[in-house]
C-alpha cells in the first residue's frame, strides 16, 4: 500500500461469525476493516467517520439493515454499500438498489465473490475521484 | 396446490374403491412429486454439506432456514409416499418427529447428548461432540471408530456432567469470587484457589449423574475382569489441546480401582485449579477464562512399552522426519518429561528408514499395581540399555501415526503403548501447532509442482476437499471390495453405497461416474476422504498400483507422490473450530448420513431411520417399489390413447402415452418405432432391435420342456391372468414401464430417464418361463452374469432375476436401455437351449459380441 490510504471498510453483522471470517480476509487484501455486531454502535461510528465502503446485513436486531443503509448515505453519499442478507428477495434487492446500494450478496457466499464486488467498488470510488 | 391435494385425495379414494381404478396419471403424478422433492432435499443436503469446506461465509440463520426447509420437505416426501400406498408408511412421520426434535434442541444451543444426560461411550462420539466431550475424548473416539485403530474402551463424562455438579454443588459464585481476586491480583488469590479445590473435592456428585457413571462402567466391565484391568482417568478440558494445549497440566489418574471412581473424577474437576494451571493461565493471560472439564474413563491399557510420536519434528518441520520416544512399562514419566526415553528419528515414508537411533539407559519403569496405583520399578539389568521397540513395531508406529495425521489434517503429537499381548493401541492424540513453520516447507508451491506429472485435471467436481497420495486400486466386483488394501486411491467406474464400506480405508477416492450430491460423496465427507467424482476418464487413465497424488481442492490428479502439497494443507487456516462450523456439522449428523445403504438389510425400516437422509432415501426406494407393484387401471383414461407398436419384430406390445413419450404427429392407430420420442422407450426399442439377437427360427421346445411348463401356473405378482400375454408400455417423455409376456417369460422393466441422474433408474424383473428347473437356474445366472457386467445390481432368487441401476447420467442410463433391449430379445428363448452349463458361458460370449458391435460404449 505504502504511502498511499487504505480503503476503509466498515462491516456490520449481528453474527459475529460473518465478522470473525470476514475482517481477516479482507485485512488480508490491504484494506482497513472496521467491523461492528451491533447496528448503533456502527450508526455512531459512520457519523464520527466517513468510509469508503460499508458491507452491511439487511435484517437485524434494533436499527434495521435498510435505516443504517439510508443513514450512510445521508451523510456520505460517496460511500459505496454493498447488502449481505440471507433473506433475499427482489424487493429487498429491489428497494436496496433504489437507496443507491452499490451491490447485493445474498448470504451464503464464497469469501472469493464478496472479494470481488469490493474490488469493484474500490474502482468505482477511484474512478470518481 | 389445490389441484395437487385434489388428485391426492382421488388417489386416496380411489385406491379404497378398487386398487385397479386409479389412472396411472394420476398415480405418476404422485411420484413425480416425490422425484421433485427428493432432488431438492439431496441438493439442499449437498450445498450444506460444501459449506464445511471453508470456502463460504455463513451464519447461524442459513444453518436454522436450510434445516427448516429440509424438514418440510422431509414431510411432504412421507405425506406423498402415504398418498402413493395409503397409511402405509405412517411410522415416517414419528421418524421426522424425533430427528427434527433434535434439530430444534441443537439450533436453540443446546447439543443433544444422544441416549443419556451426562455421559458419552466412545462409540457415539465424533468430533462436532468436542464441546461436549472434550478434544481429548473427541480425538480418541475418531481414532477409535472412525479410522478403526485400537485405543482404550471408555465413556466420556461431559461437559454438561462438570456443569451439573458445579450447579448443584452452588459452585459457580466461589468461582466468580476467585476470578475477582485473581483480577485484583489479590493475595488472597491462593487461599481462594485452594478452596475452590476443596469444594469441589468435598462435593457431590448429582444423582443421576453418579447412575450413569455406574451403569457406563457395568457396559465397560462386560467381559471384563475388574480385579485385573483398572481405570485411568484424564482430563478433556474445553480448551484443552486446543489453540493453549495446557498440556500435562491436568490431572490424569492412572490405574484407579472402579469403587473410586468418583473420587477420582472429583480430582480431576478440582485439577482446573491447581497452583500450575493457575500459574499457566496467568502467563497466558487467560485469566478471567471460564473452563469447563468433560473426563475420559477408560480401561486401563497395561503398557509394556510406552512413549510419544511426532509424526512431524515440530522443532524442524522442514527435516521431514517422525520423531519417537519410548520407554519400558507405562509412559507417564515420558510424556511428562521426568525421564529419559529411546529417540527414534523416522522417515515420514515408507519404508520409514530409521535415520538415527539414540538409545538412553532406562534403569527405572511405571507399572501398574496390583488393586491400584503406580509403582516404579527397577529395569532388569539386560533391558535397561536395550531399545525397547522392534523394527516391526516402529514401523506400525509410524503408520499407524501417519494414518491419523491424514485423518487430522494436521502433523500430530500421539501418546502410544503397546501391550503385553503386543498390541499398538493409542491413547491420546493431538495436532502439532507449526501452521509458522510449515510455510518454511512449502514457499514455492507453484515451482514444486512443476516437476510432477499432471495425469488430468479440472474433470469432474469435488465432493470432499483434501490432498492425498496412495496406490491406485480399481474396484470392479463385490470380490474387489473385500480385497481393498489400507490408504489405497479408490478408482471406480460408478459411484455406489455399497462401496461405503471401502471408503474409510481409502486415501482418496475418484470415480468416472457420479455425483457430489450422491450416497457416496456423503459417505465420504463423513470419513473426510478426498474424493473426485465424474471424471469420465480415472478408470482409463489410472493402472493398478500406479502411484498418485490427488489434490481435491485444485481437482489435479498428479503422478507420483507430491509431498509438498500435502504439507502445504497443514499451512491453511482452518475455521473448523468456530461454533458454526461445529453447529453445522452437528445438524448435518441429523440430516445428512446415509444409515440405510442397503434395501436388503434390516434396518432398512421406518424406525431405522435416523436422519432426514435416511427418511428420503427410504421414501424414494419405497416409492419406486410401489410404482412398480402398484395394480393401477390400465384402460381407464388412457384406453383411448392405447396403440399398438408397428415393429418388425413381433412383439405385440400396446403403448399407453401419459405425456410426451409419443409424438404428436403419430398415427392414432399404429405407431412407428421413429415416433416413440420417450428417451427410456426409445433406447429400449433401439437395444430390442438389434439384428441377429430375436430368434426368429419358430420355438425348438423339446418334449420334456415342455411338459415342464405344462405343470407351472402362472402365478406372478406382477402379472394378473388377465393380463397375461398383454404385452404394454406405459410411457412418458422420461419415464417408462414396461411389461411383457415373451414366450412363458414374464418380464417388467421401468426406468426413468432425464438430465437430472438423482432421479435416474432403471429396474429389470424377470420371471417364469418354460423347461425344467436347472435350466432355469442356469438362465438366471446367465442373466445375472451378463447384468452384472453391464453394471447393474442383480439380486437372484430362484429363478427370479431382479437387477437394479440408477443414478448415471442419461447417455449412459441410455446405453443400458439398450443393453436391456438387446437382452430381452436375446433371452427369448434362451432356456430352452441352454442344456449345459457350459452353455452360459457361450451364450454370455454371444452376448457380449452383439452388445460390442451393436450398442456403442458410453463413457
Amino acid at each position: 500500500m505504502g504511502d498511499k490510504q487504505k480503503t476503509k471498510i466498515l462491516i456490520l453483522d449481528d453474527e459475529p461469525i460473518v465478522l470473525k471470517r470476514l475482517k481477516p480476509a479482507l485485512e488480508k487484501s490491504g484494506y482497513d476493516v472496521e467491523a461492528f455486531s451491533r447496528s448503533l454502535e456502527a450508526s455512531n461510528r459512520i457519523m464520527e467517520q466517513d468510509f469508503d465502503i460499508v458491507i452491511t446485513d439487511l435484517k437485524m436486531e434494533g436499527l434495521d439493515g435498510m435505516e443504517f443503509l439510508t443513514r450512510v448515505k445521508d451523510r456520505s453519499p460517496a460511500t459505496e454499500v454493498i447488502v449481505i442478507t440471507g433473506f433475499a428477495t427482489m424487493e429487498t434487492a429491489k428497494e436496496s438498489f433504489k437507496k443507491g446500494v452499490f451491490d447485493f450478496l445474498a448470504k451464503p457466499f464464497k469469501l472469493g465473490e464478496i472479494k470481488d464486488v469490493v474490488a469493484k467498488a474500490e474502482i468505482k470510488i477511484k474512478d470518481k475521484r | 396446490m389445490s389441484t395437487f391435494t385434489n388428485l391426492i385425495k382421488a388417489v386416496f379414494k380411489e385406491r379404497k374403491k378398487t386398487a385397479s381404478q386409479v389412472p396411472f396419471t394420476v398415480i405418476f403424478g404422485v411420484f413425480q412429486k416425490i422425484l421433485e422433492y427428493n432432488n431438492q432435499v439431496l441438493e439442499l443436503m449437498a450445498e450444506m454439506g460444501t459449506k464445511l469446506g471453508g470456502a463460504y461465509i455463513f451464519d447461524q440463520q442459513y444453518i436454522r432456514s436450510t434445516c427448516h426447509h429440509i424438514a418440510d420437505l422431509v414431510y411432504k416426501l412421507i405425506y406423498n409416499l402415504n398418498a402413493l400406498a395409503p397409511k402405509k408408511y405412517l411410522k415416517l412421520y414419528d421418524a421426522l418427529g424425533a430427528i427434527t426434535s433434535d434439530i430444534e434442541e441443537e439450533l436453540a444451543g443446546r447439543p443433544v447428548i444422544p441416549q443419556a444426560e451426562y455421559i458419552m461411550p466412545y462409540s457415539l462420539i465424533t468430533d462436532d461432540f468436542t464441546d461436549v466431550v472434550g478434544a481429548k475424548n473427541a480425538n480418541l473416539a475418531e481414532i477409535k471408530n472412525l479410522l478403526g485403530l485400537k485405543a482404550p474402551e471408555g465413556f466420556a463424562i461431559t461437559i454438561q456432567a462438570f456443569k451439573a455438579f458445579m450447579e448443584f454443588n452452588r459452585l459457580q459464585a466461589k468461582m466468580d469470587a476467585l476470578n475477582a481476586a485473581w483480577q485484583k491480583e489479590d493475595a488472597s488469590k491462593n487461599q481462594a484457589t485452594e478452596e475452590i479445590r476443596r469444594l469441589i473435592l468435598e462435593g457431590t456428585v448429582p444423582q443421576l449423574l453418579q447412575k450413569e457413571i455406574y451403569s457406563s462402567l457395568d457396559i465397560l466391565y462386560q467381559g471384563v475382569n475388574p480385579e485385573e484391568t483398572l481405570l485411568a482417568l484424564r482430563s478433556s478440558a474445553m480448551s484443552e489441546d486446543g489453540e493453549h494445549t495446557f498440556a500435562g497440566q491436568y490431572l490424569s489418574l492412572l490405574n484407579e480401582p472402579r469403587e473410586n471412581i468418583l473420587q477420582a473424577y472429583k480430582s480431576i474437576l478440582a485439577s482446573l485449579y491447581s497452583d500450575s494451571v493457575m500459574e499457566y493461565r496467568q502467563q497466558k493471560e487467560l485469566m478471567d477464562y471460564q473452563e469447563s472439564m468433560a473426563v475420559a474413563c477408560q480401561l486401563m491399557v497395561n503398557a509394556k512399552v510406552s512413549g510419544v510420536l511426532y509424526t512431524l519434528d515440530p522443532r524442524a518441520p522442514d527435516r521431514e522426519v517422525m520423531l519417537i520416544n519410548a520407554t519400558w512399562g507405562l509412559g507417564a514419566p515420558v510424556v511428562d518429561g521426568r525421564a529419559r526415553a529411546d529417540l527414534y528419528t523416522m522417515d515420514r515414508e515408507e519404508p520409514y528408514e530409521l535415520k538415527s537411533l539414540d538409545v538412553v539407559r532406562k534403569p527405572e519403569k511405571l507399572v501398574a499395581q496390583k488393586g491400584g496405583g503406580t509403582d516404579i520399578r527397577m529395569v532388569h539389568q539386560d533391558l535397561q540399555t536395550t531399545t525397547c521397540l522392534t523394527d516391526e513395531q516402529m514401523k506400525q508406529i509410524a503408520e499407524t501415526g501417519l494414518k491419523i495425521e491424514r485423518f487430522f489434517k494436521n502433523p500430530q503429537d500421539i501418546e502410544w503403548a503397546i501391550d503385553h499381548e503386543d498390541n499398538l493401541v493409542i491413547l491420546q492424540a493431538r495436532s502439532l501447532n507449526i501452521k509458522d513453520q510449515v510455510a518454511k516447507l512449502v514457499c514455492d508451491i507453484s515451482s514444486v509442482l512443476d516437476d510432477f506429472q499432471i495425469i488430468f485435471k479440472n474433470k469432474g467436481s469435488i465432493a470432499q476437499e483434501g490432498i492425498a497420495t496412495g496406490k491406485v486400486f480399481i474396484v470392479k466386483t463385490e470380490e474387489d471390495l473385500d480385497r481393498f488394501p489400507s490408504d489405497a486411491v479408490l478408482v471406480t467406474a460408478y459411484t455406489s453405497p455399497r462401496l461405503g464400506k471401502v471408503i474409510k480405508k481409502a486415501s482418496a477416492i475418484i470415480t468416472d461416474i457420479g455425483s457430489p450430491t450422491g450416497h457416496m460423496a456423503t459417505i465420504a465427507r463423513e470419513f473426510r476422504v478426498p474424493t473426485i467424482v465424474n471424471t469420465g476418464v480415472a478408470t482409463q487413465l489410472l493402472h493398478p498400483g500406479q502411484i498418485i497424488t490427488v489434490d481435491a481442492r485444485e481437482n489435479v490428479v498428479y503422478e507420483g507422490a507430491v509431498k509438498a502439497l500435502c504439507y502445504y494443507e497443514f499451512a491453511e487456516e482452518t475455521f473448523e473450530t468456530t461454533y458454526e462450523f461445529r453447529l453445522l456439522q452437528r445438524v448435518l449428523k441429523k440430516i445428512a448420513p446415509l444409515n440405510l445403504l442397503d434395501p436388503s438389510e434390516k434396518n432398512f425400516t421406518p424406525s431405522g431411520c435416523k436422519t432426514l437422509h435416511d427418511i428420503t432415501r427410504y421414501v424414494h426406494e419405497k416409492a419406486v417399489e410401489e410404482l412398480i407393484g402398484l395394480e393401477y387401471d390400465k384402460t381407464s383414461d388412457t384406453a383411448g390413447s392405447g396403440r399398438k407398436l408397428k415393429f418388425d419384430i413381433p412383439l405385440d406390445l400396446i403403448l399407453v402415452d401419459i405425456g410426451g413419450g409419443i409424438r404428436d404427429s403419430a398415427s392414432l392407430s399404429e405407431v412407428k418405432p421413429q415416433d416413440v420420442i420417450s428417451l427410456p422407450m426409445k433406447a429400449f426399442l433401439e437395444g430390442l432391435s438389434v439384428p441377429g439377437a430375436w430368434d426368429t427360427e419358430p420355438m425348438s421346445v423339446d418334449f420334456g420342456s415342455f411338459m415342464s411348463s405344462l405343470t407351472r401356473t402362472f402365478s406372478s405378482s406382477m402379472a394378473t391372468p388377465k393380463y397375461v400375454g398383454q404385452n404394454l408400455a406405459v410411457l412418458s417423455k422420461e419415464y417408462v414401464n414396461i411389461n411383457l409376456r415373451l414366450g412363458y417369460h414374464f418380464n417388467m422393466i421401468v426406468a426413468h430417464i432425464a438430465e437430472n441422474l438423482n432421479d435416474n433408474y432403471a429396474y429389470f424383473r424377470f420371471l417364469g418361463g418354460v423347461t425344467d428347473i436347472s435350466r432355469r437356474s442356469r438362465r438366471a445366472k446367465l442373466l445375472g452374469e451378463i447384468l452384472v457386467k453391464s453394471d447393474f445390481r442383480v439380486d437372484i432368487r430362484g429363478d427370479l432375476v431382479i437387477a437394479r441401476i440408477k443414478k448415471l447420467g442419461l447417455e449412459m442410463m441410455e446405453e443400458k436401455m439398450k443393453i436391456l433391449g438387446l437382452l430381452v430379445s436375446f433371452m427369448r428363448q434362451l432356456d430352452v437351449k441352454m442344456n449345459h452349463e457350459q452353455e452360459i458361458e457361450r451364450l454370455k460370449n454371444v452376448f457380449q459380441d452383439l452388445k460390442n458391435d451393436h450398442i456403442k460404449n458410453v463413457i
